[in-house]
């Protein structure tokens, strides 16, 4: 009798599990940042550690940051494919590699930190990013 | 005398264990931070948590600072201080399952609400720097970006546990008998002396 009534706690735990997991599946498909297609004009910035910057204007049908950064003339950029995704280290030869010494081209979106790597960024019309060198933290 | 009887319970041989359930959590991570979440330290905290009791206590905030040291007290560092904590908490609650299945399931939703629960000090930085709806948006959208990696976290701590928890449970099992092997009360007219 007592294994019977474990073994429903068991299988409605179970039972919850799947449910959650699809529940959380549909919320990711609805909310996640979805591409938008068609001809848009963005600004790439970039603030180096001379706390010079520079300005690109794209015209662009991609996707993603990534493919617009590919296509900006004379901006360059080059990275690592880590785990999770593309892992920007250095733009226009300056290289900050956070594993390394703690500091990291931050990118902004919009002037908001951005919250997603530059393969999964979404491009808009009129969109402004900015990448900005973050010096290591310090106390 | 008191003190000295308070002193006494943790002996010499807790600390070394101490010492090897903190270098298991941290090798096995180590090993494994190739495999996007994919991770023993759900399952080893839980074991932990059930046959070595009170040492979790000391083994999960070493494992988190260790963490800290290594890779930098970030944002990220700030949930390992409540969902570590969290875990073995809640392992504790239920120290009375043996099913594997139980923990497999228990596991496996930690794994899943891991995101959820990463997003938290993100919500809270934003909406201390531009207001509660900024933060909400902030914690929201990280924990979005992230759920496909919570989900193969949670299938990842239900794999993990339903082959790992019989053989290691039986080790343990004999571990913690080596451990107390004394009866009670005859612990308890050592500790008067």
């Amino acid at each position: 009798m007592e294994t019977k009534k474990i073994n429903k706690k068991i299988m409605i735990g179970a039972a919850a599990l799947i449910v959650i997991i699809a529940a959380f599946l549909i919320i990711f498909n609805v909310f996640r940042e979805k591409p938008v297609q068609g001809s848009k004009s963005i600004t790439l910035e970039v603030l180096n550690q001379e706390q010079q910057t520079s300005e690109y204007q794209v015209q662009t049908d991609a996707e993603f940051l990534r493919q617009a950064m590919e296509e900006a003339k004379g901006f360059t950029f080059d990275g690592e494919e880590e785990d999770y995704g593309f892992t920007l280290y250095t733009i226009n030869g300056e290289t900050h590699n956070w594993n390394e010494d703690g500091s990291y081209w931050a990118v902004y979106v919009n002037g908001d930190y951005g919250q997603y790597g530059i393969d999964s960024q979404p491009v808009e019309d009129g969109d402004i990013f900015r990448f900005e060198y973050t010096p290591p933290y310090t106390e | 005398m008191k003190g000295q009887g308070k002193s006494a319970k943790i002996s010499i041989r807790d600390i070394a264990l101490i010492g090897v359930m903190t270098a298991v959590i941290v090798v096995c991570k180590e090993i494994l931070s190739f495999l996007p979440n994919i991770e023993l330290v759900s399952f080893w905290i839980i074991l932990f948590t059930l046959f070595f009791r009170w040492r979790v206590l000391f083994v999960v905030p070493v494992f988190v600072l260790i963490e800290g040291c290594l890779y930098g007290m970030e944002p990220w560092w700030i949930m390992y201080l409540y969902a570590w904590p969290l875990l073995a908490l809640i392992s504790y609650l239920n120290r009375k399952q043996e099913s594997v299945w139980f923990w497999s399931i228990l596991s496996a939703f930690f794994g899943l609400f891991f995101g959820l629960l990463c997003a938290i000090p993100y919500a809270v930085a934003g909406a201390v720097n531009n207001g509660i709806r900024s933060g909400l948006y902030a914690g929201f959208t990280w924990w979005v970006a992230g759920i496909r990696f919570d989900i193969i976290h949670c299938i990842g701590n239900f794999v993990v546990m339903l082959v790992l928890y019989h053989p290691v449970r039986r080790t343990f099992e004999r571990i913690a008998h080596e451990l107390n092997p004394r009866p009670r009360c005859l612990q308890k007219e050592a500790e008067k002396k």
